[in-house]
């Protein structure tokens, strides 16, 4: 081992403990479960008021008594074939005064979306968006129940269904799985990358950090950094990881196996494949995490090493997170349009690239594109580290050359001139 | 203890040091060269620019102009392993434990993690820190911290030791541990360079120093060659209460009565005269006292010098600009 990396894990088995063992870490790991929950506590409600506008919402039919079992016959057989469930239905007899759709639409009690009067040959229809989805439900049912009229009594129709599930993935289901690599691999640069921010300012704090670069190269500081972090990272998913497991396997020996195959549909989601496998997708998305967090924390070292207090930290730490979600939204738009431009400028651009090529590998089946792909952000990683090194040592120790130059050279000119004015 | 060194023989080899913090320059090409295997004072009054001297001479910052090449020619970076470091400004992790501190420092400059705890417990004992050896650094006193980072500084038995203002916030007892502990290093080999401003520290460890003010470097030798820069000081009693005039004739120009003693300074050359004149005036003696004048004021000397002639400069220039 080199002193370059011995020292770098030195910096970084440090780093790790100091982080690991305190009892602020469990927090820290346990808050997905906060995230989740909070998640939960936002889509129960959002469910709830979903729930509670769609029971109050309603269309409304003003029928004769003749046509009201056909239209209700009707409205089973067409809500069934509807992708999105059509507001629940109001049957109502016409009674000889005329009845006022209008009046009804404004009925206490509930939103009343349209009202369906008059013959169901020339039906009037009030509603309350024009050409919205209620109305055109409604001229639909009517017209439905008038071409069964004519057609008089017809044979059921028993059709066949086979399933596509051996056909292989569909591509909106390979897009959705690297949407999903986009957000799993962004959501953990989020928890963990950001970390690093603050990385320095305990060094800078106490004053260690002049003994760190006495003692090492401030590379192996900086990726000694880096590394505790994704070690703490590493140990992060790791829990995660067994947590699920865990979690499934229980779930697998309590949940009736009848009970699963009934699911059906969300068996048949876990069946689908990316492009170039599960086995490679997890590995190279594994790797691109890796990819993502080096990259990012280490520009985020690099910013907060700049920074000369907790206030500073803070202040730089909006702009980081905007830049992250910057990533994520370029990240998301390449994995909903492989192929595309802006999908092959998300693969380029360093900061993104990790998240894009992950979304790649679920869309497209080459596979060495990776590694020229993991080759260029490791370039990147480099260079980023190696900046940051120069600004820290130019803006904190006061170290390096950098904006001298240009002093020199310009009291150089300043002599020159004050030289050739003397002459003349 | 230290004679003429070849040219091979200093650990340290700093010439022209010299940085700039913005317009202001710090360090005024200094140059250092200390001798392997002796003990090196740098002094100087507070911010003379010893610190950022010691940073450049270790390559922890970029001189502007000027190199420093360590133990045997080599850039610092290169031999940062060789190397032990106590900066004036004291740093450990407050959540560590003494001993794992120590061996984190030891680590840091290639010494294995086990190794670094058996040595950290050994000096910690010597040093009669054997109760804290695993209490955290921040349930620890200035004092005790400040010895743990001068261990962890030497743990790994450096042959080069930079310590930059050590004894700053010990007491006295520890202070006393501390030049035990640079004697001892001394004695194993190891060359130390040390900062101070605590003249008695330097007078009683030293072999050479160099005094920097105003970020030049303004003297280099032995301590006795500092002290022989100011005259030595005479104390006379004369055993006769006489005329003090009559006194006075036969004393050096600027003898000064203060109670029944004189107090003046002589030249080296100027003791055997001086004794004859006293012994044939007649006066006798009661008591008679030649000493050379201590580190600390051929220091206050030395930075009064600097500090008027900076003074000079600035008066010499204030009349320019009023006159032009």
């Amino acid at each position: 081992m080199t002193p370059f990396i011995r020292s770098m894990f030195v910096v970084a088995r440090r780093d790790f403990l100091a982080i690991v063992a305190t009892p602020t870490f469990l927090l820290f790991l346990l808050a997905p479960l906060f995230m989740v929950g909070m998640g939960l506590a936002g889509g129960m409600g959002a469910s709830q008021l979903a729930d509670s506008a769609r029971g109050a919402g309603r269309i409304v039919v003003v029928a004769d008594a003749a046509d009201v079992e056909a239209l209700r016959s009707a409205d089973t057989r067409l809500r069934a074939a509807m992708s999105r469930e059509p507001a629940m239905l109001d049957i109502r007899v016409a009674s000889p005064a005329a009845a006022d759709p209008v009046k009804i639409a404004h009925e206490k009690g509930s939103d009343t979306y349209a009202v369906m009067i008059g013959p169901l040959a020339a039906p009037y229809i009030v509603e309350r968006e024009t050409d919205s989805s209620s109305g055109r439900y409604l001229a639909l049912l009517a017209s439905d129940v008038q071409r069964a009229r004519a057609a008089g009594p017809l044979a059921p129709t028993t059709p066949r269904f086979e399933s596509l599930s051996n056909g292989g993935t569909s591509i909106a289901v390979q897009q959705s799985i690297g949407f999903g690599a986009v957000f799993v691999i962004f959501l953990l640069t989020l928890l963990l990358a950001g970390q690093t921010v603050s990385s320095l300012a305990e060094e800078k704090g106490n004053k260690v950090i002049e003994i760190l670069a006495a003692a090492v190269p401030l590379e192996s500081v900086f990726l000694g950094k880096l590394l505790g972090m994704l070690g703490v990272a590493m140990l992060f998913i790791a829990f995660w990881v067994i947590i699920a497991m865990g979690g499934g396997l229980v779930a697998a020996t309590q949940v009736d196996p009848a009970a699963l195959a009934a699911a059906g549909k969300p068996a048949a989601t876990l069946a689908a494949m990316p492009a170039t496998g599960w086995p490679f997708f997890l590995g190279i998305g594994f790797a691109y995490f890796i990819l993502s967090f080096l990259l990012l924390g280490a520009a985020f070292l690099g910013v907060g090493a700049q920074a000369a207090s907790v206030r500073e930290i803070q202040m730089l730490s909006l702009p980081i997170t905007i830049f992250q979600v910057g990533m994520f939204s370029l990240s998301a738009g390449a994995a909903s349009a492989p192929g595309s431009s802006l999908a092959r400028f998300a693969e380029i651009f360093p900061f993104s690239s990790p998240l894009a090529m992950a979304a790649r590998a679920a869309t497209d089946e080459a596979r060495a594109v990776h590694l020229l792909a993991l080759g260029w952000q490791a370039i990147w990683v480099a260079l980023v580290i190696w900046v940051s090194v120069r600004l820290f040592r130019s803006g904190v120790l006061s170290s390096g050359s950098g904006w001298k130059f240009w002093r020199r050279g310009a009291a150089a000119a300043a002599m020159a001139t004050a030289a050739t004015a003397d002459r003349h | 203890m230290i004679g003429d060194p070849g040219l091979s023989d200093f650990s340290v080899e700093a010439n022209g040091l010299t940085k700039y913090f913005g317009d202001y320059k710090a360090v005024d090409h200094v140059s250092l060269k200390v001798p392997t295997g002796s003990i090196y004072g740098v002094l100087g009054p507070n911010g003379a620019g010893k610190t950022t001297s010691l940073r450049m001479t270790l390559g922890i910052i970029d001189p502007d102009e000027g190199v420093s090449r360590l133990l045997g020619g080599h850039r610092p970076q290169s031999v940062r392993n060789r190397i032990g470091y106590l900066p004036e400004e004291r740093g450990l992790y407050p959540g560590m434990k003494a001993r794992e501190a120590i061996a984190f420092m030891g680590a840091l400059r290639g010494l294995d993690w086990s190794e670094g705890r058996r040595r950290a417990a050994g000096f910690m004992t010597e040093l009669g820190l054997e109760r804290v050896i695993d209490e955290k650094i921040r349930k620890m006193s200035k004092g005790m911290a400040q010895m743990i980072q001068l261990i962890g500084s030497i743990v790994h038995a450096p042959d080069l030791i930079v310590l930059d203002e050590p004894f700053s916030g010990l007491d006295p007892v520890n202070q006393e541990r501390l030049e035990m502990l640079v004697r001892r290093e001394r004695d194993r080999g190891a060359t130390i360079l040390f900062s101070t401003h605590v003249m008695a520290h330097a007078e009683r460890l030293c072999d050479r120093i160099a005094i920097i003010a105003r970020s030049a470097r303004r003297f280099e030798g032995t301590v006795d060659e500092a002290r022989a820069l100011l005259p030595m000081q005479v104390r006379y009693t004369p055993r006769t209460a006489g005329d003090p005039a009559a006194i006075a004739a036969n004393l050096p120009a600027g003898a000064e009565l203060r109670g029944d003693a004189w107090h003046f300074a002589i030249q080296d050359g100027d003791v055997e005269p001086l004794l004859a004149r006293i012994t044939a005036s007649g006066h006798g003696v009661t008591g008679l006292s030649i000493s050379r004048p201590a580190l600390h004021d051929a220091f206050v000397h030395i930075v009064r010098q600097v500090d008027a002639g900076f003074d000079a400069d600035a008066t010499g220039d204030a009349v320019e600009e009023a006159s032009a």
